[in-house]
């Protein structure tokens, strides 16, 4: 089990090392949130322009995570078109570490993208001690791997490359929007507050935010197993696709390409 | 109580064992009731037109679909049930790369030795066994892309072979490629079944079955005839004379009327004969339809597939 994790992720990360470009490229969406966005809005909010992009940046990070998680997952669509995932299917390697791996390794790419944004905390006013920054790491951890399997669960139902984008930028928005990554959620409409509780990012944003502001929206205890939970339910939903192989099932939802 | 009867030893040791099997998708059928088995060291064909159930089949066989009804065995394994351990004695190449085309052959064959649980290092030993097994150690060090068509399906094939499998199973393997790339490629195949390898492969071309040493025809779900290559093609007996006329019709209901009917089928004119060659000239003088070509040949596996369902091997529908 522990190998068939460890080859499904030295296969993903040997394969994202060749699109290494994509780690710059995955930068320049949130330095545009945070010293665009961020310098327009604050400029007109009462937080004042530096307290606001000290604000998001837990929010741009969360933006950051979860684009560069999804997109790894891409591959998994992509690998279908091809044979490359049927070999791994037909591989004697357990269905669980074929998840594990897959949600690893986006987890592990989408870290690095992290890593990469995380200098730029100063530039934000974010001024991280030795301890913030742990938290912070831990806290950009929890929030990968929640991303990575939010990936990997959704990306494993699709067969269709160009279906993919569309629906999870139907999802991922929404999601991101919802978190409190830009607004500030107990100034938030109550149906916000309440959609919030119930969208895993929220939660993961709200982690970094409070490791950086010191500062917590939901309970650290809630946030975490709100987290966990969410890791959980999607990796068994993503082992059992991958148990059916290439097979049909009832669930029938071909018309937008999913995996039946 | 009396004991149930003992397997039949033959269907004990089979390599592929498949009884009573059937596939829906929804409405349709894919595989309509399929019984064969293969023995172990065979080199076995499915042939068949596009839809006919190869691929369908060929899944099965491979565990990434399970059966509606009835039995498929691999080495001994049900295919349901026994995944795992059919999984680590096989080796698969598909209709579709399964190379990652940006990494060197010997990377690919590296990665796929982890996936069949060795260490990096027996990985990369593995690697190199199997590419001078193959005669190719010139692809360890080339990236994927930049091979022939040719070179790529080869490196497909050792990626298959990293695992040692005691069985190879190959779908439409040489899809895409020239004559004599497909040649040298059944060459290889044909020298590992015969250092002792079981092999199992699809195809709609005729020529590539022939190296088999027996072959099940499928049309529509269901195996319409099995046998090596020689014996099917005698079930047709003697000769066959083909005829294109300007009114086929009409030919046909001549050729009827006369006692030598010809083979259903809307292509040109086919009539199996034990003596081909001395009714040809009967034919010429009395057919009231005019002949625009004729020809006189020894039955090919096509004109079996012909006889059998009525169509040719190149038709039927999507794939």
């Amino acid at each position: 089990m522990i190998r068939g994790i460890l080859a499904i992720v030295i296969h993903d990360l040997k394969r994202a090392w060749l699109d290494r470009a994509r780690l710059v490229a995955g930068l320049v969406q949130p330095l545009l949130y945070l010293f665009v966005l961020g310098a327009g809005i604050g400029a007109g909010s009462r937080m004042g322009g530096g307290d606001y992009r000290r604000f998001i940046f837990a929010g741009t990070m969360g933006l950051s995570l979860l684009f560069s998680a999804t997109f790894s997952a891409i591959t998994i669509v992509f690998d279908r078109q091809i044979g490359f995932f049927k070999a791994v299917l037909v591989a004697p390697v357990p269905r669980p570490a074929i998840a594990l791996g897959k949600i690893i390794a986006g987890a592990l790419q989408s870290l690095a993208q992290g890593m990469i944004l995380l200098p730029f905390a100063p530039l934000a006013g974010v001024s991280l001690g030795p301890l913030e920054t742990l938290e912070m790491v831990g806290a950009m951890l929890a929030a990968a791997l929640t991303f990575s399997t939010i990936g990997v669960g959704f990306a494993c139902r699709f067969s269709s490359t160009t279906v993919f984008p569309i629906i999870s930028n139907a999802v991922l928005l929404p999601m991101f929007f919802l978190s409190g990554a830009l607004y500030r959620l107990r100034d938030a409409p109550l149906w916000m507050q309440v959609a919030a509780h119930l969208d895993p990012v929220a939660y993961a944003v709200d982690l970094m935010r409070g490791s950086i502001l010191g500062t917590f929206f939901f309970p650290v205890a809630l946030s975490l197993g709100a987290l966990a939970l969410t890791i959980i339910l999607l990796t068994w939903a993503a082992v059992r696709v991958f148990e059916r192989g290439e097979d049909d099932s009832a669930l029938g939802a071909a018309r937008f390409g999913w995996r039946r | 109580m009396p004991t149930a009867p003992a397997m039949p030893a033959q269907a004990a040791e089979a390599a592929v064992d498949v009884r009573a099997l059937v596939k829906h998708y929804g409405g349709v059928k894919a595989l309509r009731g399929v019984d064969l088995a293969v023995m172990p060291g065979e080199m076995f064909a499915l042939l068949g037109p596009n839809g006919a159930g190869k691929t369908t089949l060929f899944s099965i066989l491979a565990t990434l679909r399970a059966p509606t009804s009835g039995e498929a065995r691999v080495l001994g394994r049900d295919v349901t049930t026994e995944r795992d351990a059919i999984r680590r004695e096989m080796g698969i190449v598909f209709q579709e790369p399964a190379i990652e085309q940006r990494m060197s052959g010997r990377e690919n064959l590296v990665l796929m030795g982890l996936l069949y649980g060795r260490s990096l290092s027996a990985a990369g030993r593995r690697a190199t066994e199997v590419l001078g097994q193959l005669g190719i150690p010139e692809l360890a060090g080339r990236i994927a892309r930049e091979m022939s068509g040719g070179q790529r399906r080869k490196l497909e094939l050792a990626r298959a072979l990293v695992s040692d499998p005691r069985i190879l199973f190959l779908d439409e393997a040489t899809l895409g490629l020239d004559v004599d790339a497909r040649r040298m490629f059944w060459g290889q195949v044909r020298a590992l079944a015969d250092s002792g390898r079981t092999v199992f492969f699809t195809t709609h071309y005729m020529e590539e079955a022939e190296v088999a040493d027996r072959i099940a025809l499928i049309d529509a779900g269901r195996i319409v005839a099995l046998g090596t290559p020689r014996e099917l093609k005698a079930r047709l007996g003697g000769g066959i004379v083909t005829l294109t006329t300007d009114d086929d019709a009409r030919a046909r209901a001549w050729l009827a009327e006369h006692g030598l009917a010809a083979e259903p089928g809307d292509r040109t004119i086919m009539i199996v004969h034990p003596d081909p060659a001395a009714i040809l000239p009967d034919l010429l003088r009395n057919l009231p339809v005019r002949v625009e070509r004729a020809e006189v040949h020894a039955p090919s596996l096509e004109d079996v597939f012909l006889k059998l369902t009525g169509r040719g091997l190149e038709g039927g529908g999507g794939p």
